[in-house]
């Protein structure tokens, strides 16, 4: 009678367990049919739109510059635990004596996608620290690196930094329209301030100012760490050449991020369905529940 | 964002909605930790969980989503046992289950509201501070007190029964015969509303205000309370599982899987361990460890932030 009851426990346990992994296939498998409709396009649409490759000759220079990423396409897995790219390059009519002459200056920043982020302050009530101040910012960069031969004030002129997005203190982002408070400058400023800090100390903001090493007379290298925390999508990488702080040559590559197997499905369900994905966690649970004292009261006996 | 110390060792795996590489082993360890405590005080252990999860740097809303999934899978064989032994009031938990579900749908909404203001994390801290305080001190003082007259030689005195309170008075009476009660169905109803609201909003299952408030409010049969709660606790956690996913998008069911694997293993060695220690004894250490997650809750709201701004997406923190 007993054997009998721990049969029926057992068969119970296995089917529930059974019923969990099929919603999780029978998802993985619509997750992969939404997948196969849609995903042709916009890989067309993105080599049509914008182009991976972009390049940008100054008007009378000579030297042209050009890079590559050494992997353009990055799958984050379940055990993605950041990674690390190299950019390299080189100069197309180079006049270099030598890789230490520094004749030239090369400038690499490597932008991903931009989005919107709100900073929150925390102020003291009551003896209680809580967040109760917040501002918006649109065109937040989510990683943000810039590597460069020198220190980038000496190889770039300040309002070229400005223009083009170099360096930390120039990242193009802008306080998001409509927002609740009016803020002065200096407050703003401390926004700003902040989110370049928080972002540094996650290591998703970074400036190398000796990033670039030239390897020969006309060939440069950086490396750049991706952090795990970083998020996916494309990153914009554009490499600058200077000589005595005027632009020769820019270029531009693009390289991309993406979620892939069981952690790319799982991501998509719980924010796609999210209702299914609720039921499948509360099966899983159950039949977790279920196996487990299935297998202990087995061996207790 | 801090470092913090999951970052530690190899066995990384990317959890894919709290949206950061963990170690797997850490998670396991602190599964199997927590098991092993909630095995030895017959307690469901949310109440350590979501703390822990918090303090780990899992944010705030996730810890809270994900120990709701994983509640339900601890209770779920303690509930079977319980409602085969018939130690479940079907009908009493049905009216508590009625408050609960309202409440959890509250408590749901209430988490979104608080997320987008921004102040969720505040909130679940001030939550933990007051609930772990007041539950803290009064086991404290009760156990230190059983000890004391224990060793004094005094006899210690059941529950006095059969007394009617206020409870008695209120209209909307029925008749649960399994509790051998005929009373309101507001206080049930009420409780309920309460646990559903604790469940949604602190990643807990609610029977350590569930137990006591059967037993010294409702007062019903001490054999039939634990199989009740329980049984109130599983539909309560599934329900409150799938709204957090629908809503709140803040379930991740690798970490609750993490979780369960650990807290199932640690249960079955902390039951036995527990069996080893007093009732006196056993509430006096659960006391002293509600305490320390409590002072470290409240040091959390009163020392001053290392960085007094934070970031977070438009959605929520």
């Amino acid at each position: 009678m007993v054997d009998l009851n721990q049969r029926h426990r057992l068969v119970a346990a296995m089917a529930a367990l059974f019923i969990g992994l099929l919603a999780l296939l029978a998802t993985d498998a619509s997750a992969q049919q939404r997948r196969k409709g849609p995903q042709p396009v916009p890989k067309e649409a993105t080599s049509t739109r914008e182009p991976d490759i972009k390049r940008e000759q100054q008007p009378g220079a000579k030297e042209s510059v050009e890079a590559d990423v050494s992997a353009r396409n990055i799958a984050v897995t379940s055990s993605f635990n950041g990674t690390e790219i190299v950019i390299f390059g080189a100069i197309d009519g180079s006049q270099q004596p030598s890789p230490e002459s520094g004749y030239y200056d090369v400038i690499i920043v490597v932008e991903g996608v931009p989005g919107r982020v709100v900073v929150r302050r925390k102020n003291n009530v009551a003896g209680l620290w809580l967040n109760t101040a917040s501002v918006a910012f649109d065109n937040v960069p989510s990683y943000y690196a810039v590597a460069s031969t020198r220190p980038i004030d000496e190889v770039a002129p300040e309002e070229f930094r400005a223009l083009h997005g170099i360096g930390l203190q120039h990242i193009k982002f802008t306080p998001a329209v409509g927002q609740s408070h009016p803020l002065s400058n200096e407050d703003l400023q401390d926004y700003r301030d902040a989110i370049i800090r928080l972002k540094r100390n996650s290591f998703l903001y970074k400036d190398s100012q000796y990033g670039v090493t030239f390897t020969g007379k006309s060939i440069f290298r950086a490396s750049i760490v991706l952090p795990a925390n970083v998020t996916v999508g494309p990153f914009d990488t554009r490499v600058y050449l200077f000589r005595e702080e005027k632009l020769l040559s820019k270029f531009q590559v693009r390289l991309t991020l993406e979620r892939e197997g069981l952690e790319r499905h799982l991501h998509a369900f719980a924010f796609r369905l999210p209702t299914l994905y609720g039921f499948m966690t509360v099966a899983i649970a159950v039949a977790a529940g279920l196996i487990a004292s299935t297998v202990f009261r087995k061996s207790a006996h | 964002m801090r470092r913090s110390l999951v970052d530690v060792g190899c066995m990384h795996f990317y959890l894919p909605v709290a949206e950061m590489s963990a170690n797997i082993l850490v998670f396991l360890a602190m599964g199997g930790a927590v098991g092993f405590l909630s095995g030895m005080f017959g307690v469901g252990g949310g109440f350590l969980m979501t703390p822990l999860l918090i303090f780990a740097g899992i944010p705030a809303a996730v810890a809270v989503g994900t120990e709701t999934a994983q509640i339900l899978a601890a209770s779920v064989s303690g509930a079977l046992a319980q409602w085969r032994r018939r130690n479940v009031d079907v009908k009493m938990g049905v009216v508590l289950l009625a408050g609960g579900l309202f409440g959890s749908v509250f408590g749901v909404q209430l988490v979104a509201t608080l997320r987008r203001q921004g102040v969720f994390d505040f909130f679940v801290a001030a939550c933990y501070v007051t609930f772990l305080g007041v539950i803290g001190m009064l086991m404290l003082i009760e156990s230190t007190n059983t000890m004391r007259k224990a060793r004094a030689g005094s006899i210690i005195s059941g529950r006095r029964s059969g007394q009617h309170n206020w409870v008695h008075g209120l209209p909307l009476k029925m008749r649960f015969t399994r509790s051998k009660l005929y009373i309101s169905a507001i206080p049930p109803l009420l409780l309920g509303v309460f646990v559903g609201l604790l469940a949604a909003i602190m990643g807990v299952g609610g029977g350590f205000i569930m137990v006591p408030a059967m037993i010294y409010l409702l007062r019903m049969p001490t054999s039939i309370v634990v199989g009740t709660s329980l049984f109130q606790i599983v539909f309560l956690t599934a329900a409150t599982t799938v709204l957090h996913a629908a809503q709140n998008q803040n379930v991740d069911v690798v970490l609750a899987v993490l979780l369960m694997a650990g807290g199932v293993v640690g249960a079955q060695f902390g039951a036995a361990a527990g069996q080893r220690l007093k009732g006196e004894q056993l509430r006096f250490l659960l006391a002293a460890f509600i305490l320390a997650v409590c002072a470290r809750f409240a040091w959390q709201l009163i020392a001053k932030p290392a960085d007094l701004y934070s970031l977070g997406a438009a959605g929520g923190a």
